[in-house]
């Protein structure tokens, strides 16, 4: 199979972060992982040792569709390559991944615990 | 299962995309398997209104 050749001409990224990836080329296997315990208070207090990934939303298995479905796959790529002539964007974060290339697999997985600490308001409205 | 994809010509001039988040792509190619999982925990629980008192440690 005659593969496909990216081409960008011209790329801007600001912000990269918290286990992604930015790949130019090609690759075989990608597989970014993060887990994120945010907490965010009203007024800045923190006390650097809290929170841990015991929770389930850290340990529980994510439901994932199955590969080994059998497909026959016939792909004709009358034109080998992909043009771009420019990208902006602005960030990439949590497992994300901005690749100019091709590749096999992207396997990716991300887990956010998020709370918030509120100092004043009305207690009767949630629960 | 039989499946045909004839790629023809592409030819993109400008993308612009503010955040690529939470196990998201952005690709520009091809690719034979693509799996994604994300999951975010913000029960009722998380909203916690009171004095800041520290919350569990490790």
């Amino acid at each position: 199979m005659l593969k496909r050749t990216s081409v960008v001409k011209n790329m801007k990224v600001i912000n990269l972060g918290l286990s992604s990836i930015l790949e130019i080329g090609d690759s075989y296997s990608i597989k970014p992982r993060s887990k994120v315990w945010a907490l965010q208070r009203q007024f800045e207090l923190f006390y650097g040792d809290e929170g841990h990934f015991r929770d389930p939303v850290f340990t529980r298995p994510l439901p994932k569709p199955d590969f080994d479905e059998p497909v026959h796959f016939v792909r004709y790529n009358e034109s080998p390559t992909i043009k771009v002539n420019n990208i902006f964007v602005t960030a990439v974060a949590v497992s994300s991944v901005l690749h100019v290339g091709s590749t096999q697999l992207i396997d990716s997985e991300s887990r956010v615990k998020h709370i918030r600490q509120l100092l004043h308001g009305q207690k009767d409205n949630d629960e | 299962m039989n499946f045909t994809v004839v790629n023809k010509n592409i030819s993109v001039d400008n993308v612009r995309v503010t955040d690529v988040a939470s196990s998201a792509i952005f690709l520009v190619g091809d690719a034979e398997t693509i799996s994604l999982s994300s999951a975010f925990d913000t029960p009722p629980e998380s909203l916690i209104i009171g004095p800041f008192v520290p919350l569990a440690r490790a």
